[in-house]
């Protein structure tokens, strides 16, 4: 039994590896479904949809001006956990449509089996002390200096986000993103409590 | 939206249904990809699956069918209200896992990835639904009872159980799926040997 306070460096990389896997099943989920979603991610959906260029490499490329703030901001082993699990995901959501297909999924089960697995994968990384991308790393850090909670951040981007998917996306799809990208905000809303998972 | 800071030491009745129901949810999506896949696994669900598989019977149907006689000695044992609140968790199981592949099926999955998201999805279910005070019942219920009863600890009452129903799997399934098998139920209890820490995660 390891110390309550601190995850040793296995601990820490069995969640960020948890998390990765269940961010990239997510990412699979919504691409095969044409979805979008919030936060860095939902920016990566949307520009790989408008561009035809895969989700990894656009994800992997939007994190990159974000690691100078996040080392300045939250210090070196959070941009180094950020960095391996941003790596991780580009790379798990390349591969991963050769690993699962799916002959058949209902919208709005897809979209809030999105949600679930996709707010379990950042409550892990959050609670490992990384974050999945540039708008994360904003939002944790707003609400640890300032109080203002992550998903209200995140929000007022999704906001930004789902405006423009409808000059181009069918407004159905939209619609079923939006619930998908609720239902991931009210895990993190609900679940992303430091009063209660103790450890750092 | 504003949601309240509730107490960090108690979660409010709607913080326990959400981690529930995600439970749910999550065990149900790790079920169909077993069932897909034809593995075996442990526990409750490992003997669910390998009479499902033998008698050709709906999986939901069997399972709910064994914790039958489990949700009784919770009743007796263990309290009237851990009793009924596993008997939702476990009908609700059961009942997800009928209508899921109604809303999804799956197409061609690597084993070795199908194992390894089986065990991380069953990880995090059991590991939601334990923190929120709940309880997925099956042999857990006579494991709990003969650590209160006999002090014989719980974790050695399921490997005993894992222990028999792999026997048992050994001579229905081939060797291929038996070792993925073992993976899964690997990545799934280490997954919960890591991660289950009631000194970390605060709340009850």
């Amino acid at each position: 039994m390891t110390d309550p306070k601190s995850h040793s460096l296995i601990e820490d990389a069995q969640g960020l590896a948890f998390g990765a896997t269940m961010a990239a099943f997510g990412i699979t989920i919504l691409t095969q479904l044409g979805m979008i979603t919030g936060q860095t991610a939902g920016l990566a959906v949307l520009l790989s949809y408008a561009t035809g260029i895969p989700f990894g490499p656009v994800f992997f490329a939007i994190n990159i001006p974000f690691y100078w703030f996040g080392y300045r901001r939250m210090g070196l082993p959070f941009t180094i956990k950020t960095f391996l699990a941003v790596a991780a995901l580009s790379t798990l959501s390349a591969l991963m449509p050769s690993w699962v297909q799916f002959a058949t999924l209902n919208p709005a089960f897809g979209a809030i089996l999105f949600g679930f697995i996709s707010g379990a994968a950042l409550l892990a990384i959050f609670r490992h002390g990384a974050s999945l991308g540039g708008i994360g790393i904003l939002a944790l850090y707003l609400q640890d200096r300032t109080g203002f909670r992550a998903g209200h951040t995140q929000l007022i981007f999704d906001a930004a986000l789902f405006a423009t998917a409808l000059t181009f996306l069918p407004w159905e799809t939209v619609a079923w993103s939006f619930l998908g990208a609720a239902v991931v905000n009210l895990v993190i809303a609900i679940n992303h409590r430091r009063d209660r998972y103790i450890a750092t | 939206m504003t949601l309240h800071m509730t107490d960090p030491r108690r979660h409010s009745l709607l913080e326990d249904v959400q981690g529930i129901a995600f439970g749910i949810v999550m065990a149900a999506l790790g079920i169909h990809i077993l069932t897909h896949m034809g593995f075996a696994t442990g526990q409750t669900t490992g003997l669910a699956v390998l009479i499902a598989y033998t008698g050709n019977l709906p999986f939901s149907l069997v399972y709910f069918a064994i914790n039958l006689p489990f949700l009784a000695l919770g009743w007796w044992y263990l309290g009237h209200r851990f009793a009924l609140k596993t008997l939702i968790t476990t009908a609700a199981l059961s009942i997800l896992t009928d209508i899921l592949p109604r809303w999804m099926t799956l197409g061609p999955m690597e084993p070795a990835f199908a194992a390894i998201l089986f065990g991380i999805l069953f990880g995090i279910a059991a590991l939601a639904v334990v923190r929120h005070g709940g309880s997925f019942g099956g042999f857990s219920i006579p494991a709990l009872i003969l650590q209160e009863k006999l002090k014989i600890p719980a974790g050695y009452v399921q490997l005993a159980v894992d222990i028999i129903i792999f026997s048992a799997a050994t001579l229905i399934l081939d060797p291929a799926t038996l070792l993925w098998s073992f993976l899964g139920a690997a990545t799934y209890s280490l997954f919960l040997a890591i991660n289950h820490r009631r000194d970390r995660y605060i709340a009850a």
